[in-house]
């Protein structure tokens, strides 16, 4: 098939960032996520969509040990990245997440001044020495989540005075200033406007020169405009997995099919 | 029409269900139009060759309707996978089959100059029966679509050599007639010009019979299919 965007998104050859396999997640008694095996390319953008319920975000939540804050919630399997298993006891989770960011459904800034809110993550992993190196950061990641001009003259204003789509790309900055190497997004733009959601969208892409960026969405259309591979879960099953325009055009699996195309399976 | 299930918004279904009825009313209209003029012409029927040029409009209107109505689908639906193939098919096999009316307006055309002039033997019986294969394959190729039969659609798509081979005769035919007595050169240029348009029907019938396997497997066809037509080759000198 000659889908221009496929010939487009696949010029570079990519590596395998993070790779799963045999993953499997109960909550309690409940097997949230079965036997799901997947390789996430770097520099590429990976959607997950299914139905509510079908273990997406649990599975996107697995990739920086968000579940290890969950009492009942139990994780089989192997989930590597650059090769290095991440459940490994020697890794110290809140580095995983330094390499591994997140950006969450609702805009979550702190309840601090627009400076502080990028600042506090390199502050408290020691990525600036002083204070001009810390402005740098501020002012990179701020310009990186496409909001720099917005709030350059009011870095000391409150994070949460913004609007919501310039709340959700703070919060976007903020995963950022870390440097990364993963950014995860679980609905990142289910409470925006759509001009909020495009230009998400389209920092989307931006951002995935330098990341790889996974995606959960309820939005089909919005995985189709902005993933390079799609994965479709259905009740704790990778059902299937590709390329996205494969995915929209000509999935294999009937559940896929009934699914984005609105069908009662 | 779909084995798929419904959609949970029931008007999408019946949005594709009504551009693909538009699809089989201008199929129906397109082989009726090929018949008729073929059999105008082997009857000497003017009155049914007017009346199969005036047809044609309907055909181009329906051609518009589709057109308009995927566009809408598109806009409003977004449709994926099966839904985006049935889309995208629909359009396609509607400008293929306008295409065929067209040239079934343009044979009705020519047989109303033919029957001011002597008949050529043999010639309107031959297209005739070009024109009644070529009909046999749009049904078929439309009855796959129904079905989603990419099997048959396969079918059809082999017929269409039979449908070469038959004009390759006629025109190493008219090229004779027209050596052996040069009064004939108008009516077998015509002749010719016809011949050469159920060719074409042909070959957009097999565009048609493409897309049913698109839209049922998700794949155009790859693989070679016989091709007939010599005639590109070919000098009057054969025959001496």
């Amino acid at each position: 098939m000659n889908d221009m965007r496929k010939v487009e998104r696949d010029v570079d050859a990519r590596e395998v960032k993070i790779s799963a396999r045999d993953c499997q997640v109960w909550y309690g008694d409940n097997h949230a996520i079965k036997d799901v095996n997947v390789d996430i390319e770097e520099k590429t953008v990976t959607a997950f969509i299914g139905p509510s319920g079908c273990g997406k975000s649990t599975f996107l939540r697995c990739l920086n040990r968000m579940n290890d804050m969950i009492d009942n919630c139990r994780i089989e399997g192997t989930i590597t990245l650059d090769g290095q298993d991440i459940y490994d006891p020697r890794v110290d989770p809140v580095q995983l997440r330094a390499k591994v960011g997140m950006v969450f459904q609702k805009p979550n800034p702190f309840p601090k001044s627009i400076y502080d809110n990028i600042a506090y993550g390199p502050r408290i992993h020691g990525l600036a020495r002083g204070k001009a190196e810390l402005d740098e950061i501020v002012e990179k990641s701020l310009r990186r989540g496409a909001i720099w001009d917005e709030v350059k003259d009011r870095l000391d204003a409150p994070g949460t005075g913004l609007s919501g789509g310039q709340q959700q790309r703070l919060c976007i900055a903020r995963a950022i200033a870390t440097q990364p190497e993963v950014l995860l997004m679980d609905e990142p733009c289910s409470a925006l406007d759509p001009i909020a959601t495009a230009q998400v969208e389209e920092l989307i892409d931006e951002l995935r020169k330098d990341y790889s960026v996974v995606i959960v969405t309820h939005s089909m259309q919005q995985a189709a405009r902005v993933s390079h591979k799609t994965a479709f879960f259905h009740l704790g099953n990778l059902v299937e997995y590709g390329e996205t325009g494969q995915i929209f055009t000509n999935p294999r699996d009937p559940r896929t099919e009934s699914y984005i195309t609105g069908r009662i399976g | 029409m779909s084995d798929q299930g419904h959609h949970i918004v029931a008007s999408y279904d019946r949005d594709l269900e009504a551009i693909q009825a538009m699809i089989m009313k201008m199929g129906g209209l397109v082989e009726a139009a090929i018949l008729d003029a073929a059999t105008s012409l082997e009857r000497r029927d003017e009155e049914l060759a007017e009346s199969v040029r005036r047809g044609d409009k309907a055909i181009d209107e329906l051609e518009e309707q589709v057109n308009e109505e995927c566009a809408r689908v598109i806009a409003l639906r977004s449709p994926t996978a099966t839904d985006l193939r049935t889309v995208l098919t629909v359009m396609k096999i509607s400008g293929n089959l306008e295409r065929v009316g067209d040239y079934a307006k343009n044979l009705a055309k020519r047989t109303s100059v033919l029957v001011q002039m002597q008949p050529v033997e043999g010639a309107a019986g031959a297209i005739r029966r070009m024109g009644k294969t070529v009909e046999g394959m749009l049904k078929d190729a439309l009855d796959a679509y129904i079905q989603r039969d990419a099997e048959l659609a396969q079918d059809v798509r082999m017929r269409d050599h039979e449908v070469d081979q038959m004009y390759n005769a006629l025109f190493r035919e008219f090229l004779t007639f027209m050596m052996e007595d040069p009064r004939n050169i108008t009516a077998c240029m015509h002749l010719h010009f016809i011949a050469k348009n159920i060719e074409r029907m042909g070959d957009h019938v097999t565009a048609i019979a493409e897309q049913v396997i698109y839209l049922s497997t998700g794949v155009m066809p790859e693989d070679d299919r016989p091709k007939g037509d010599r005639t590109p080759f070919q000098n009057a000198e054969v025959d001496e």
